[in-house]
């Protein structure tokens, strides 16, 4: 008899606990005594993701938390261990640049369900409901500005190559398109090369050598961030053409600002790195001290960096608002 | 004590079951309302946005706008003033815009614009309108009727971007380069964009959704 009971008890108290479960969408998690705050980094091979995961990571120091980075190294199954790991651990809040704008969805979704807010910088998701706010660089209207900079600078006919980032991330169509949609406008621009370099220079400087052998005169290159624009420069200094060719970068990175005022590369797109963090840290702080009023999208401006301008920028932003 | 036995196994699974269960949910109970906005999901349609945007555009923004006049004798008494007073920005960092009309006499035709003095003999009350390919977020942000967050996602908002600028260049452009002789009048209302006070300023470069000879 008292056999039998537990036996019936035991599903009972299994669909209970399923019961319970489903209900907790928005539970949290046991917080840690010291409220700790997740950096979730797209890559630290890169720069430009490095200062914006060091200044997230100061900034939140700063307010009072325990702060710890994570490189998703560009692989959505890395990030997604990275979420499993800050949910289980009770992690107060996320600060997040995701790798991937429909993939990394989920992630954020989990984490909204066991109660810890995200926001996203630099990098949007599709999905207006998940995050509690997105600090985002519109990647698009700079590579308009740009594109607009390189028609007044090599002329509306002439030869040129684009460089492109990864192709399977947002930010490199959205700059590719910003910069074409101006670019393609004018007929006698023809493009003579697109390839990919992987936003990476070593392999831009490889690209470039093989395209400037097929395509030895071309005006200039369109380069979808700053690492390929400085490879790209290097090939053409080596082949002795950095002089003829204009080379165009994007970021804002401080070692193409410094060739922009020597120069030698003809503008790039600023982001601001170090805004985007300190604003995403302050609004996860608002947020944990009981603040809900925020947009759910920031846009942060690209600013056109060139010969005449580059000494008002420096460090990753404008020199006098930052 | 085989039965304090079966007991134990009992709360034990039952234990690993919570455990599982609080990491993995097998189902989230969310309120109808929410689960049925997320089904039907969002779809803009630039083109239809625009429609209604041109239908309207005479008491959506034509209304609103600052006199020309008034925003250039502000502009040059004192910059951050006339900002703080007539202007608007979207997101952190970037450019702001001013929404404005007016009327001028046409001073000058160039390839990419038309220069117009507001008032006759006084240089530092021209204005250019812009002719030539049409870029950027002017009139979009400028206007203030879009809201980003109005959208799923950055692309959808430069999509409306693109579709007001292709309007302009299509209805608005063509009617001024013909009504733009020197010496004529024209009446404008548009946005100009400043990125760079030093020199989106003098003279204010406007992207105009409304031209007609008064």
């Amino acid at each position: 008899m008292h056999r039998t009971s537990s036996w019936i008890i035991l599903p009972l108290v299994l669909l209970l606990l399923i019961g319970i479960a489903g209900c907790g969408g928005s539970s949290s998690v046991k917080r840690a005594a010291t409220p700790r705050i997740a950096v979730i980094i797209s890559t630290l091979n890169n720069p430009w993701f490095v200062v914006l995961g060091d200044t997230a990571k100061q900034h939140a120091t700063q307010l009072g938390y325990e702060v710890v980075v994570f490189d998703s190294q560009n692989d959505p199954a890395k990030e997604a261990a990275h979420f499993e790991n800050v949910i289980a651990s009770g992690y107060a809040a996320v600060l997040f640049n995701p790798t991937d704008a429909d993939g990394s969805i989920a992630n954020v979704r989990r984490a909204k369900q066991a109660g810890i807010p995200v926001f996203c910088m630099d990098r949007e998701i599709n999905d207006t409901e998940t995050a509690v706010s997105q600090i985002l660089s519109d990647n698009y209207s700079g590579c308009v500005d740009l594109g607009r900079y390189f028609v007044k600078q090599v002329g509306e006919s002439g030869k040129y190559v684009e460089l492109l980032g990864l192709v399977g991330d947002n930010n490199t169509w959205n700059r590719s398109r910003g910069f074409h949609s101006v670019v393609d406008r004018y007929p006698g621009l023809q493009m003579v090369a697109q390839q990919s370099a992987d936003f990476d220079r070593a392999k831009a400087l490889e690209v470039m050598e093989a395209i400037l052998q097929a395509n030895p005169a071309i005006d200039a290159v369109f380069c979808g961030n700053d690492a390929m624009a400085m490879g790209v420069y290097q090939a053409l200094v080596a082949a002795g053409k950095d002089k003829q060719v204009k080379v165009f970068g994007f970021d804002g990175a401080d070692d193409v600002v410094k060739l922009i005022r020597e120069g030698k590369i003809v503008a790039t797109g600023m982001q601001f790195p170090k805004l985007m963090a300190r604003t995403a840290a302050e609004s996860a702080d608002k947020y944990l001290k009981g603040d809900r009023d925020f947009p759910q999208k920031i846009p942060v401006a690209v600013h056109l960096v060139h010969q005449a301008n580059a000494d008002k920028y420096g460090d990753y932003g404008r020199k006098d608002t930052e | 004590m085989r039965r304090r036995r079966e007991w134990i196994i009992v709360a034990s699974v039952a234990a690993a079951t919570a455990v599982l269960l609080y990491f993995l949910p097998l189902f989230h109970v969310v309120p109808l309302d929410q689960a049925r906005q997320r089904s039907e999901g969002t779809a803009i349609d630039p083109v239809a946005l625009v429609d209604r945007f041109w239908a309207e555009r005479w008491t959506s923004s034509a209304a609103r706008a600052v006199d020309a006049v008034d925003l250039m004798t502000a502009v040059q008494q004192d910059r951050k003033s006339a900002r703080r007073t007539h202007s608007r920005s979207v997101g952190v960092g970037g450019a702001y815009y001013y929404l404005v009309a007016g009327t001028g006499r046409v001073t000058s035709v160039e390839k990419d614009s038309v220069r117009l003095s507001l008032r006759d003999g006084q240089p530092q009350m021209e204005v250019a309108l812009e002719t030539g390919n049409i870029f950027g977020n002017a009139v979009r942000d400028g206007t203030g009727l879009w809201n980003v967050n109005d959208f799923p996602n950055s692309q959808d908002f430069n999509a409306l971007s693109s579709e007001l600028n292709h309007r302009i260049e299509q209805q608005v452009v063509p009617a001024l380069r013909k009504e733009a002789t020197v010496g004529a009048k024209v009446r404008f209302v548009g946005c100009a964009e400043i990125m760079d006070e030093e020199t989106d300023l003098h003279p204010l470069r406007i992207v105009p959704f409304i031209v007609e000879a008064p």
